[in-house]
């Protein structure tokens, strides 16, 4: 079969959703090609009530909670996306299926997806410094712009603090910050009387910028502080980048297609060929476009472009946050009830920039712990479950927990590669390898020992540093890197993939460098501005 | 496959173990549920640590601490894991496990039960050791 389209975007991820809502929004007729994968067993039997009311209230809740086969019951975790909750597993489903990856030192999560990633993220924006966007290889000028755009589009609130230098520097599209919670508000308020001392060391501490609303916006209500955000999204408060496919659904010059995994392109002078495989009839399909975008996710746009170039080269870099987690006991919540309504997001983060210049600065979000359940932490400790569980309930509000990302850049021990594999769906797999430096390592090691004391400053005991395995930070780059010289397997800035004349890529595979802050609200703007660049010729 | 009725004998060893009380009808058989479900395997040895748990609540406290300690992905310990999960995500029994305004006396039950977890791990290691023994 085949159709006729003026943009083809392959991925409904964050990057993937902007691109496609700045190209309706300037009217041109636009597909997007999805796999799409949506959650069809938890949506619904999820109650609209608040976390605390449901666990005294809702009969059934072990469905959800736990899942509908235990799979909430995590006993190994070794597997990718087992932190998820059972009604986020979506995210993940059928990735190993559909993309596999396949490496001993590097266990990326991959999403196929409706809304892709962005139907679980943790929210956090953040608006990179002019260093860390040159670094990327991207125009502080240009990005200022699209920052504003996608903050007007996705909702974002946020306060004016220390920590606004960080994240939302000079945003003007910024909604009231929401109300922070006690257990964060204990650091908070540590954080003044200490801010002098801690300031010197260059830590700073401020509010997150979130997107999430605070204030009613196109039909999704202000958050309502039911501490569900990790298990759903009734109030539509937290952006989720399915929302904006839903809306553009009801525009007559869009069209999604699901089912559609897309292998390769074939670019010729009428114009180009985007070559998919159906996940429900296995059946390929060819679909054709005028120019095409490339939103599938760093590792999913290197597929497709390895196989689009014939397999000239099967190996290119990769960059991704090297990331640790610290519990952390804050005794001055100790035995105390945890409030009723409440978010389970990270309100607070932490910076560490020594030299004061906003680049390569280190970062810890802050989160409390409940809504996750208090039986995953007895599993934590080395005791017997019964005594674990009356001391853990005692202990749990005053469980502090830091989420550090380093911040990275690519070297020639990171890498993936494609290998041809007769038995995958699509008849090859990515592999890959992730090796820091001892150099590197001992940085980031560093990096956590002043962060560490950081926290016990501010009334935080850490009880252990947990590494994930390279991958597990869920921030990619770098497969593509941005340059000005057309060489084959890279990106110009404006987002062409060099070596095709209408081929643009819109996600972070052209980022060279990765500030620990996450990505995800620059890969939006830059997606943003990709689309922009796309019809710049039309 | 084992049949429901021994799922539900064991629900109620274990959550009596767990929480200290009698264990009602819709846990039991969320439980059976979940163990027709995960399919848990047990090795020869896990088969005899487990027998000996279900024999009471005192014992399998005793062999739970002691694989906490030195075996903590024993796949015992999953079961048990997996009872804790189901309790915790039932309405009848939050009170264990959601955070209150606790008193300061309750430090010293802390104190006592941190205590005897300590002393559950040496008598359970001499049990394990007696097990080991036995199935080698
Ligand atoms: C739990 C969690 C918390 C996070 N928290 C944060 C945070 O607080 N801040 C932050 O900045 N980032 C965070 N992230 C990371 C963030 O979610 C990702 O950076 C972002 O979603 C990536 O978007 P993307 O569009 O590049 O790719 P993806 O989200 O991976 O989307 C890819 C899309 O492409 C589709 N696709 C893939 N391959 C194909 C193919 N071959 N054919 C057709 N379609 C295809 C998929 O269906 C999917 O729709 C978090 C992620 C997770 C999972």
């Amino acid at each position: 079969m085949q159709l006729t389209h003026d943009y083809i975007i392959v991925g409904s991820g964050a990057t993937g959703a902007i691109a496609a809502h700045s190209l309706i929004e300037a009217g041109v007729n636009v597909a997007m090609l999805d796999v799409g994968i949506e959650d069809e067993q938890y949506k619904e039997i999820i109650p609209n009530k608040d976390f605390i009311s449901i666990r005294k209230e809702e009969k059934q809740q072990h469905e959800y909670f736990l899942g509908k086969q235990f799979e909430g019951i995590p006993w190994e975790m070794s597997k990718v996306g087992s932190q998820l909750t059972p009604p986020r597993n979506f995210l993940t489903r059928f990735a190993e299926k559909y993309i596999p990856f396949e490496s001993d030192s590097f266990k990326p999560m991959e999403s196929i997806a409706k809304g892709g990633l962005g139907g679980g993220w943790g929210l956090g924006c953040y608006v990179f410094s002019k260093p860390e966007l040159e670094a990327i290889g991207l125009k502080e000028s240009e990005m200022m712009k699209a920052y504003e755009a996608v903050a007007a589009n996705i909702g974002i609130s946020g306060a004016k603090d220390d920590g606004s230098p960080y994240c939302l520097r000079d945003l003007q599209n910024v909604m009231p910050v929401s109300e922070l919670e006690q257990n964060l508000n204990g650091v908070f308020s540590a954080y003044d009387k200490q801010k002098n001392s801690l300031n010197s060391k260059g830590v700073f501490l401020g509010r997150s910028a979130l997107a999430l609303l605070t204030k009613e916006k196109d039909g999704r209500s202000a958050v309502q502080y039911k501490d569900m955000d990790f298990w759903s999204d009734k109030d539509r408060s937290s952006y989720r980048s399915w929302m904006t496919i839903d809306q553009l659904k009801g525009r007559p010059n869009f069209s999604y297609h699901k089912n559609c995994l897309v292998l390769k392109f074939v670019e010729h002078n009428a114009g180009i060929d985007v070559i998919v495989k159906r996940t429900d009839t296995n059946e390929e399909q060819i679909f054709t476009c005028k120019k095409l975008i490339l939103a599938p996710g760093v590792l999913g746009t290197a597929r497709i472009v390895i196989r689009s170039f014939d397999h000239k080269k099967d190996q290119l870099p990769v960059i991704c946050n090297p990331y640790c987690y610290i519990p952390t006991l804050q005794w001055r919540m100790l035995g105390k009830e945890i409030e009723q309504n409440k978010t389970s997001l990270g309100q607070l983060v932490l910076y560490l920039d020594e030299k004061k210049d906003n680049f390569d600065v280190g970062m810890a979000a802050l989160f409390s712990y409940r809504s996750l359940l208090l039986f995953k932490l007895i599993k934590e400790t080395p005791l017997n479950f019964a005594d674990a569980r009356i001391i853990m309930q005692y202990l749990q509000s005053s469980f502090t927990i830091a989420g550090i990302h380093h911040p990275e850049k690519g070297s020639s021990t990171k890498f993936i590669r494609m290998m041809k594999n007769a038995n995958t769906f699509t008849g090859d797999i990515l592999t890959g390898q992730y090796i820091l430096s001892d150099q590197e390592i001992k940085t980031n090691e560093l990096r956590e020992r002043k962060i560490r004391a950081a926290l016990r400053k501010l009334g935080c005991q850490p009880l252990k540093t947990v590494h994930t395995p390279h991958g597990g930070s869920i921030h990619y780059a770098g497969t593509l890197p941005f340059n000005s010289y057309g060489e084959e397997f890279t990106l110009y800035p404006n987002g062409k993939l060099a070596g095709t004349k209408n081929v643009f890529v819109a996600d972070g595979s052209g980022f060279n460098y990765l500030p620990a802050k996450g990505l995800t609200f620059t890969l939006m703007a830059n997606a943003y501005n990709v689309a922009k660049n796309a019809l710049k010729n039309e | 496959m084992e049949n429901k009725s021994v799922f539900i004998f064991e629900a109620g060893q274990i959550g009596n173990y767990l929480l200290g009380t009698a264990i009602q009808d819709p846990e039991k058989n969320t439980y059976a549920e979940a163990m027709q479900k995960l399919n848990i395997q047990f090795s020869d040895y896990e088969q005899m640590l487990w027998s000996s748990m279900m024999k009471g609540k005192r014992r399998m406290a005793f062999i739970d601490a002691a694989l906490a300690l030195k075996d903590p992905n024993n796949n015992t310990r999953r079961k048990i894991f997996t009872m804790l999960a189901i309790l915790e995500a039932s309405p009848n029994y939050t009170s264990y496990f959601l955070s209150r305004k606790f008193s300061i006396f309750y430090l010293l039950k802390i104190i006592v039960v941190g205590i005897r977890a300590v002393a559950r791990v040496v008598v359970g290691m001499v049990i394990v050791k007696n097990i080991k023994r036995k199935c080698s």
